[in-house]
């Protein structure tokens, strides 16, 4: 018999509540460590020094080409016996094997972003006297965040819902919490529930936020006025924030996505 | 082309060390080509080009195209590298160190250094899509000098006046025409203060209605006495404005002069047929 009453019970509890943030806080460390190791592999993968390029196209093949449970259980179960003696905390493998993977990912979004800046871009920068760093940073950078956005926001949606797979090494998050508190009383079915709700939540707001952040960054929005009260030509809170605001998208625009990282 | 056989006659010599830029000519000389060699592959674009430009001068290169002109203009501020040859800015050996009698390529920072004083003016504009006219030309002098961005930002709005563009301060360059972008690049070149500014086909890829602003700007900076080296198919432009004219044909300077003598008595077959085929244009 299904028990409501177990939802309900549990929806509110701190075990809960607890859990969420777990899996609220990996997901934003794991996709962070993700971008910045990221950017790193996409301009290295960009290097005309082969050196340099090909061991990202190892790493990135071999992260992209096996399943990233798979790539948790060699950290968790495998590092161990090939190196005695080293033995990493749940929340540390979990965040370790999350970061790699996700950083494989990102490397190729970023590097498709980076690509679709016109190379005069770079060439003008390095006219004026830019060096490759501050280029990069202040010139491209910007440029590639309108790509790299809008598939970055499915990552992240995408990431919320992968950390489930930390259950397996014991990890109280969402997943987690919700078999090892089912167990006893037989009730996993409702708890599943209660878990699938968080889940649908941290994805919803996200959702609200992703939208809301790549509308500020279009810089017609701060050029006809934007909120009421700013002046035109003035800066959104986002692009701010973030340094730059991104000339409007053509139509027909890749906002919409569809770059799911299906993996 | 006395200077071309003296060097001929330097490079005999062992090791072929670049002549340190004459103390007497170091006031005078902005720019100094010797003997530069650029392959692409297989292709030789720059075969053995020699040439000066002096302090305030407009030197305006001519020729058809894949004659190695454009390529020559990048290598003076190394966005292209040489093979062989040298190329001084200012007395300054550009985008190499001389060690031992050995040239190495001269590091990031030194070679960022020298680009800061010399403005690009591109064919394509090359504005930065996601900043507005006044953000573009304020950009280098703030990150690359250190000034002070308020002091930037009046120096910006002077050059824009002076590009008559001073209401499209705000504007992003996707909302700009062609001219106007292309004046905007020119202001943001300028704001660097630059010793020599490079013009690259820089009304090539306007509408021919819109040509003549552009001109009209690179005219004014030429009569400011700015030190200039110009790429262009303008020849009204460069009878008008040239000190020197250079015609450029398979990576060689087949023939250089004042604009009378290039346009009208010039010496060569080449430059016959090249002004002949504009001129049916």
């Amino acid at each position: 018999m299904f028990d409501w009453d177990a939802v309900w019970k549990f929806i509110v509890s701190p075990f809960f509540l607890q859990a969420a943030w777990t899996t609220l806080w990996l997901s934003v460390v794991a996709q962070l460590a993700g971008v910045v190791l990221g950017l790193f592999l996409a301009l290295m993968r960009m290097s005309r020094f082969k050196w340099l390029s090909f061991p990202v196209q190892v790493y990135v093949w071999f992260f992209r080409g096996s399943p990233l449970l798979v790539q948790v259980l060699l950290l968790w179960d495998g590092l161990p016996k090939l190196v005695p003696g080293l033995l990493f905390s749940q929340i540390t493998c979990i965040l370790i094997a999350f970061s790699l993977n996700e950083a494989a990912y990102m490397s190729e979004i970023i590097r498709a972003g980076i690509s679709s800046v016109d190379p005069g871009q770079m060439e003008a920068a390095r006219a004026l006297g830019m060096r490759y760093w501050l280029a990069m940073r202040r010139i491209i950078l910007p440029q590639a965040a309108r790509v790299i956005i809008p598939p970055l926001g499915n990552e992240f949606n995408n990431m919320l819902k992968t950390t489930s797979i930390a259950s397996v090494i014991g990890l109280e998050e969402l997943t987690g919490t919700a078999e090892i508190l089912g167990a006893p009383s037989f009730s996993i079915f409702e708890l599943l529930i209660v878990a699938t709700l968080y889940y649908l939540l941290l994805t919803t707001l996200w959702d609200y936020f992703q939208r809301w952040i790549e509308r500020r960054l279009d810089p017609e929005y701060a050029a006809k006025g934007g909120r009421p009260g700013r002046r035109p030509g003035q800066k959104s809170w986002a692009q701010r924030v973030l340094g730059f605001g991104n000339p409007p998208l053509e139509s027909g625009e890749l906002i919409a996505g569809g770059h799911g990282g299906a993996r | 082309m006395t200077q071309q056989q003296s060097y001929n006659g330097y490079q005999e010599q062992e090791p072929p060390l670049p002549s340190a830029v004459p103390q007497a000519t170091e006031n005078t000389e902005m720019v100094r080509v010797e003997q530069a060699v650029k392959r692409f592959g297989d292709l030789l674009v720059l075969n053995n080009v020699s040439m000066t430009v002096k302090r305030g001068q407009v030197v305006v290169i001519i020729g058809p195209s894949g004659s190695g002109k454009t390529t020559l203009l990048r290598c003076i501020n190394h966005l292209e590298k040489i093979d062989s040859g040298y190329i001084y800015v200012d007395g300054q050996l550009v985008g190499y160190r001389l060690v031992k009698g050995q040239l190495v390529e001269a590091r990031e920072a030194e070679i960022a250094k020298m680009r800061a004083q010399i403005g690009f003016v591109f064919q394509r504009f090359n504005l930065f899509a996601h900043m507005t006219a006044l953000e573009n030309i304020i950009e280098a002098p703030v990150h690359v000098l250190g000034i002070p961005r308020d002091e930037a930002i009046a120096q910006a709005m002077e050059l824009l006046r002076k590009v008559g563009l001073e209401e499209k301060a705000h504007v992003y360059p996707h909302k700009l025409s062609g001219g106007q972008q292309q004046r905007v690049a020119i202001a943001r070149a300028l704001a660097m203060r630059p010793k020599l500014m490079l013009f690259d086909e820089a009304t090539s890829a306007l509408d021919p209605e819109l040509v003549g602003e552009v001109l009209k700007v690179m005219r004014q900076l030429a009569e400011e006495g700015m030190t200039m080296v110009v790429v262009t198919h303008e020849m009204g432009f460069a009878r008008d404005v040239a000190d020197h004219v250079i015609f450029m044909d398979h990576g060689v300077i087949v023939e250089e002069g004042p604009p009378e003598q290039i346009f009208d008595d010039p010496q060569n077959e080449r430059t016959r047929n090249f002004l002949g085929l504009i001129a049916a244009d």
